[in-house]
């Protein structure tokens, strides 16, 4: 089973994803509200993937995605954002993100995306 | 198109097989003749079970060009009565919170008619009528590998969120900007919604049923009816389904006593 680490600073929007991915089957390994846990919490649980918010308090996702990649290069992390940060999420492509989505985002898109990523 | 007959069905009462004359500006449908002027909207529907042209000119014209279909559409979409923008276009750029990875800009019209807006091209006539329409914002995109300010529009189809990106002169896209604005605010609703309320939309966006979103939000059922109920009000939302629930009479009880020996049966437990 796929273990899905969630990252967002919103308790609404991480219960959301936990929602859609557990019921896909996926595992979830954990949750963190910022980067700075979310750097933490991937040492300790070694996910699979990672869905990370970008715009946090503490760290945010751009940061936590460069910490993440020094602790391990092939980590696969899926950044979520909104429409109009097109420069972070270049960014974050840059720095290893193996994909992204966008907010609004419906759930069978979210769950194909995830499993793209997963090579399920 | 140069002049040109087909032979079409159009709808009254029945589909009756009519002589369709298209020429550069005006088409004779029968003995009648239409000036493109004269159409302010149109669109691929379906109708009285066959898939035709709604020709809005007045009243409404219902004509099945059946193979010519998408070119004879595409031909009315460029000619009828519109506003139309020299741009270039991403349409749809991203869907359902997915970038469409097989989309290219496109260089064609941004057209605005009496109740849709359009991204035209030779190879794409997407309509969207206003009340699909979602939002609009500048945004700053990578485009030649050149930063440029883009016009995003999101507006619903097929229940998905598609956002499209339009590249014009800034001037223009200014105008679009302020056009498209005032359409979205007559649209909104009278009532502002509450931190819940929005978290409940996201929820049925996203896809979750009603069961999920209690468990989640940790809300009662009437409670819940009680916000679509509103959202229903203001027509934010409509009804698709409603739930039942039910309490075992003596009989459905005595059914589950009987199914709960049959599974304890081979154990001593």
């Amino acid at each position: 089973m796929v273990r899905v680490l969630i990252v967002d600073d919103t308790a609404f929007m991480r219960k959301l994803l936990k929602n859609i991915l557990f019921s896909a089957g996926f595992d979830i390994a954990g949750e963190a509200e910022n980067g700075k846990q979310a750097v933490e919490l991937y040492k300790q649980l070694k996910p699979d993937i990672v869905t990370m918010d970008i715009v946090m308090p503490e760290m945010n996702g751009i940061e936590a995605l460069k910490e993440i990649k020094k602790i391990d290069p092939n980590a696969k992390v899926v950044m979520c954002t909104a429409v109009g940060q097109e420069q972070m999420m270049k960014m974050a492509i840059k720095l290893g993100a193996k994909g992204y989505i966008v907010k609004p985002f419906q759930a069978p898109k979210v769950i194909e995306e995830l499993k793209k990523v997963a090579r399920i | 198109m140069p002049e040109t007959k087909l032979i079409a069905e159009v709808f009254d009462k029945d589909w009756v097989k009519v002589e369709v004359l298209i020429g550069e500006k005006s088409m004779t449908i029968g003995k009648e003749t239409l000036d493109f002027r004269a159409i302010s909207d149109l669109e691929l529907t379906q109708h009285a079970k066959k898939e035709c042209i709604r020709i809005k000119a007045g009243r409404d014209i219902f004509i099945n060009f059946g193979e010519k279909q998408k070119s004879v559409f595409r031909y009315l979409a460029f000619n009828m009565k519109s506003d139309k923008f020299a741009v270039y276009f991403l349409s749809p750029a991203i869907r359902g919170g997915v970038l469409v990875s097989d989309s290219k800009w496109e260089k064609g019209y941004f057209s605005i008619t009496e109740s849709a807006v359009w991204f035209l091209s030779p190879e794409k006539q997407i309509r969207i009528p206003l009340s699909s329409l979602g939002s609009v914002s500048m945004d700053k995109r990578t485009v030649g590998e050149k930063q440029r300010l883009v016009l995003a529009i999101t507006h619903m189809d097929e229940k998905e969120v598609v956002t499209s990106f339009i590249l014009c002169p800034e001037t223009t896209l200014e105008l679009l900007q302020g056009y498209l604005k005032r359409i979205l605010e007559q649209q909104k609703p009278k009532e502002r919604l509450s931190e819940l309320e929005e978290q409940i939309l996201t929820m049925v966006y996203t896809g979750l049923d009603s069961a999920s979103i209690e468990s989640i939000l940790g809300i009662k059922t009437d409670d819940l009816n009680k916000i679509y109920d509103k959202f229903v009000s203001l027509g934010i939302a409509r009804i698709v389904k409603v739930r039942k629930e039910i309490e075992l009479t003596p009989k459905g009880v005595a059914i589950v006593s009987e199914s709960a020996k049959k599974l304890g049966g081979g154990r001593s437990g």
